[in-house]
């Protein structure tokens, strides 16, 4: 059961990923704020960003069945990850 | 005969017999919003200018016959007529720019007829292919029509730009998936178009194939207001999976070993160049931590039974890495497969010239290349953006795509896209017309390499319009002549593909 | 073009490009409304459309006041947007539909570009506190918890149950089965003493002082009785005290919100509820838009229907139903109930086609519509709570 508290709605600091790229909630990805100077960005609770990012892989999942039966996959790891964990 | 035609002459009369021959007012709208909304489609719109391209009046009409008595109607007044289906279509083909009266076929939705026996679906041209698959779901067939748009585009529109769809590979486009017709003409009549006679027949050699006229000609020869399409055995499996090179020129190559490499159940190829790659880092959560060896990619999409797939999917993988590529793993694979439909035109892709995340409008320039000269079309397409980058600060280079294009043919046509940001909010004339010159010179180029200047969205905006005449070449007369013909008065859709030039 | 009008889109022009620079419509097949309708006023693409349209002098509020009505605020438009759907997260930037539906109709009260129907709906909520939802008869704080007759639950405590208008006056077995739910599980809590409607209908109207007057009035009634944690049943409620109540009060609104429906899962699976009675139904799950959409909630409602015995569940998943609603939300039903109507039409007609005895839903705003279209096509529709109560052996 999630228990809505205001005060937690609020997003750690960021950890840098790459130059233009930080990250705050886990595996999601977020844009430097510093390039956000001429669109401001929301006030975006962690519960929405939350939202959209469980949203984001239903909804390619459901793509995948709209099309087929079954997803085949290789199986294989990828080779570019490997070189850089 | 003046190539402009007329002028719009939409006054309260002409309203008033809009309304009689619909009977529904709410179906008739001539107010301020109804126009507005429909007066562009996601292209960049020169939102400066934006009444210019309102429609007079806009009709939700809901059948054939209705269709036909505003047409012949208009025909009648000389107005022009504007077929509007989704609204997705990325070469303005839906909007007005001579106001008149705008055909909107949403509601011409109805799935009409499933023929199981026979593999056929005939619809409205208002229904969307992914509703239509919902239905069609149960019956285990598909209409295997898949434009990045596949969401939001809808029959009548595929049939009016002769849509290019992801697996056209393996099923064909939505020309090759179309099998008749019904059809209002420019003068008013419905008509049946097929190959030759016979609604379900996928070929026949009586008189003039017509049906391939009507695919493809921008609303510009009538309106479709019924469409019968192919059903297709709902694949048992998909499989895709993404290669990464260092360079373009191995990513290309590679591109060419799979196409060529002779397997039926390949849908699709889809080769990113290194401006795509870079592009994708900004946003994308599979590019961005993927190493700076990575600058190319190649996908590959195959669809069909598990006993064809299963085994090809292995000669895949063999292929895909026979020229350094390697395997960008099963999640990255199968994610950016599923997720085909919705990259495109997120606006805060834009970056200004300080790397500023700014809204821009999506421009996807599209052309039709042979596999040969796609290195050297990069090369000259991202100096003509990159020279427009610098000197406007308002465009961006989003990085280009080349797609399989050929239906079941994949090896040697392309559908090319450069994809560009064009920050709309500082459109003024001055930066519209760099805009226009921009486009024209990007497709100049594709004809100087033997191309097409587009391979599915059609030539009707500005800028690529005129080189129309210049491609058709020694065919423009007769093209010319079968729009004189069927159009005596230049109602259908005017001013698009220089079409207008049929009237001088 | 007024000044407010040129305020407004000042405000929103930043979310509204993100749209027009787009206008790719993956939206539009996903709408209810624009389902029905399939007119192009009626969509997303408009509604942002019409103010870069205002910013530049072309459209005034009066022009697309009628379009705007024509929203239920259920959220399937702004969650498929690829401009939330893939990238809203990452930029902190997503579409905001039904913020600007909220903010245009706002707008229309403020400019009086009315709808009639809602105006009389709001003077009615004004005058006697509750939504109007029994329609002449007249609704009062007197009659607010008979609902609650002969169940003994007190008023006030640290836990409060907040029940919505609907609920409280015209779908009353929910609330029961909801509240006995509890009861049976050992959970204490108790009502408000004078619960005023959560204000969040009238803010969806366009209503906001009216709305606000209302949150105020709540929140001064659950620190009266020193309440910390509120459970709301209603996923309107939900919204409202989740989104709603903290713009309205800041970082001062530190009450707990608990969801009904988790709550009861969570019970359910603690084993603090037990499931022993068999229900013999075929049944299938309409996905209230506030849960599934708005709220990300999809999980815990079917986890619940499985937990009960006898049941045969056919599931429709929830991406599919993005496009789906009962056509009950965002004040459709007041001012365009034939379109509502319409639409939980064919939401039944969904149903009926799996072969189902019953479609259930959780939340009491989608069942009035539903329950009607039901009748019509012979299809039994309940409430989560009510059929977990059987299921749990309460008698009503
Ligand atoms: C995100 C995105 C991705 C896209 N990806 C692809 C892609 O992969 N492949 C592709 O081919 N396109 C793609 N497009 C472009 C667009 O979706 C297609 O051109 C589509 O075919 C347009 O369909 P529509 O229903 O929106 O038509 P509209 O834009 O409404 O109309 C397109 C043209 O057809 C005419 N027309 C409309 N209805 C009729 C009718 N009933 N009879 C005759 N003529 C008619 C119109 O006048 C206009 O000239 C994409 C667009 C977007 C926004
Ligand atoms: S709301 Fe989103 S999906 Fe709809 S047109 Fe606008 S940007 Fe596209």
């Amino acid at each position: 059961m999630t228990i809505f508290r205001l005060g937690e709605q609020t997003p750690p600091p960021p950890r840098r990923i790459t130059d233009t790229v930080v990250e705050r909630l886990e595996h999601q990805y977020e844009v430097d704020p510093d390039l956000m100077q001429i669109t401001p960005q929301q006030d975006m609770p962690v519960w929405d960003s939350r939202r959209i990012f469980n949203a984001r892989w239903d909804h390619l999942d459901w793509m995948h069945a709209h099309f087929a039966d079954e997803v085949l996959l290789a199986g294989e790891e990828s080779e570019t990850m490997e070189e850089h964990p | 005969m003046s190539p402009v035609a007329f002028k719009s002459a939409v006054d309260d009369h002409v309203v008033e017999e809009l309304r009689a021959i619909i009977g529904d007012d709410a179906r008739v709208r001539p107010d301020q919003s109804s126009r507005a909304f429909r007066s562009r489609v996601p292209a960049p719109f020169p939102v400066h200018r934006w009444a210019e391209h309102y429609p007079d009046v806009v009709i939700l009409p809901k059948t054939a016959i209705e269709v036909s008595e505003v047409v012949k109607l208009a025909n009648r007044h000389k107005i022009p007529i504007v077929p509007r289906a989704g609204g997705t279509g990325l070469s303005d083909g839906a909007v007005p720019l001579r106001g008149g009266i705008m055909i909107d076929c949403k509601l011409m939705n109805q799935i009409h007829e499933i023929d199981l026996v026979d593999r056929t679906v005939t619809v409205g041209p208002g229904i969307n292919m992914l509703k239509l698959n919902e239905e069609l779901k149960q019956h285990g067939v598909i209409y295997p029509d898949d434009p990045a748009s596949y969401p939001c585009s809808l029959v009548g529109g595929r049939i009016g730009t002769g849509g290019w769809s992801l697996l056209g590979a393996r099923y064909g486009h939505t020309r090759d998936l179309v099998i008749s017709m019904e059809v209002v003409l420019p003068t008013g009549e419905i008509v049946e178009i097929a190959e030759g006679g016979g609604r379900k027949l996928r070929k026949s050699s009586t008189g003039l194939t017509l049906k391939q006229l009507f695919t493809g000609h921008q609303g510009t020869l009538g309106i479709t207001t019924q469409a019968t399409l192919e059903l297709v055995p709902r694949p048992e499996v998909e499989f895709a999976a993404f290669f990464a090179f260092d360079e373009y020129i191995k990513a290309w190559e590679t591109t060419g070993i799979l196409t060529k490499s002779g397997l039926a159940t390949i849908a699709g190829v889809v080769l990113f160049d290194e401006k795509k790659i870079e592009y994708l880092r900004r946003d994308d959560e599979a590019y961005i931590p993927q190493p700076d060896t990575v600058n190319a990619v190649v996908a590959v999409a195959m669809y069909g039974r598990r006993c064809e797939v299963e085994p090809a999917s292995k000669e895949i993988m063999r292929l895909g890495k026979s020229n350094t590529g390697k395997y960008l793993g099963d999640e990255i694979s199968a994610g950016d497969w599923a997720s085909r439909h919705d990259r495109y035109a997120t606006p805060l892709h834009g970056r200004d010239l300080d790397g500023q995340a700014v809204l821009m409008s999506w421009h996807c320039e599209d052309a039709a290349l042979n596999y040969s000269v796609l290195p050297q079309v990069r090369e000259e397409w991202h100096a003509i953006v990159a020279r427009y980058r610098e000197r406007y600060g308002i465009f961006d280079d989003w990085g280009m795509f080349a797609y399989t294009s050929g239906a079941h043919k994949p090896w040697a046509d392309y559908l090319v896209e450069i994809d560009v940001g064009i920050w709309e909010q500082k459109l003024n004339d001055e930066y519209w017309a760099a805009w226009v010159d921009c486009k024209r010179e990007i497709a100049q180029v594709s004809l100087k390499y033997g191309g097409s200047i587009t391979a599915c969205h059609g030539a009707t905006r500005e800028g690529d319009a005129d080189l129309v005449p210049e491609e058709m070449g020694s065919a423009w007369p007769v093209v010319k002549a079968i729009k004189r013909a069927l159009d005596p008065n230049n109602v259908m859709n005017p001013g698009k593909q220089s079409l207008d030039e049929a009237y001088e | 073009m007024g000044d407010q009008e040129l305020e407004f889109a000042e405000r929103w022009r930043d979310n509204a490009y993100g749209c027009f620079s787009s206008g790719h419509k993956f939206c539009r097949e996903v709408c209810p409304v624009m389902q029905v309708t399939r007119n192009e006023n009626h969509t997303p693409t408009a509604f942002h459309a019409s103010i870069v349209a205002m910013e530049k002098g072309l459209l005034n509020v009066e022009d697309v006041a009628d379009d705007f009505v024509h929203c239920t605020q259920c959220g399937a438009c702004e969650l498929r947007c690829p401009n939330t759907l893939m990238t809203g997260d990452f930029y902190r930037h997503r579409t905001r539909t039904v913020d600007v539906v909220k903010a245009m109709r706002a707008l229309m009260v403020e400019t009086g570009n009315e709808q009639e129907a809602w105006k009389l709906w709001n003077e009615r909520l004004a005058l006697d506190h509750n939504e109007p939802v029994l329609g002449d008869t007249r609704v009062s704080q007197e009659h607010v918890a008979d609902w609650a007759i002969g169940l003994d639950i007190p008023v006030g405590g640290q836990t409060l149950l907040f029940v919505d208008c609907e609920a409280a006056f015209f779908r009353t077995s929910y609330t029961r089965a909801f509240a006995q739910l509890l009861q049976k599980a050992g959970v204490e809590f108790g009502l408000m003493r004078e619960q005023w409607c959560c204000g969040g209908p009238a803010a969806e109207m366009g209503y906001q002082d009216l709305a606000l007057k209302h949150a105020t009035h709540n929140v001064e009634d659950w620190r009266a009785v020193g309440a910390t944690r509120i459970i709301a049943p209603d996923p309107h409620d939900f919204i409202a005290f989740t989104e709603d109540y903290p713009k309205y009060f800041g970082e001062a609104y530190d009450f707990e919100i608990v969801l009904g429906v988790e709550l009861i899962n969570d019970l359910v699976k603690g084993g603090r509820i037990e499931l022993t009675q068999p229900v013999e139904r075929t049944v299938t799950y309409h996905d209230p838009c506030r849960l599934n959409k708005r709220k990300g909630v999809h999980e815990a409602p079917r986890e619940l229907i499985r937990a009960i015995p006898g049941i045969t569940f056919k599931d429709v998943d929830r991406v599919t139903q993005w496009s789906y609603c009962s056509g009950g939300g965002g004040g459709l039903p007041v001012a365009k109930p034939e379109i509502t109507k319409e639409i939980s039409r064919r939401r039944v007609a969904k149903a009926a086609e799996l072969e189902v005895d019953t479609l259930i839903s959780a939340c009491p705003w989608s069942e009035r519509p539903l329950s009607e279209a039901g009748h019509e096509a012979n299809l039994g529709v309940m409430d989560l709570f009510e059929l977990v109560a059987v299921s749990a052996g309460i008698e009503p």
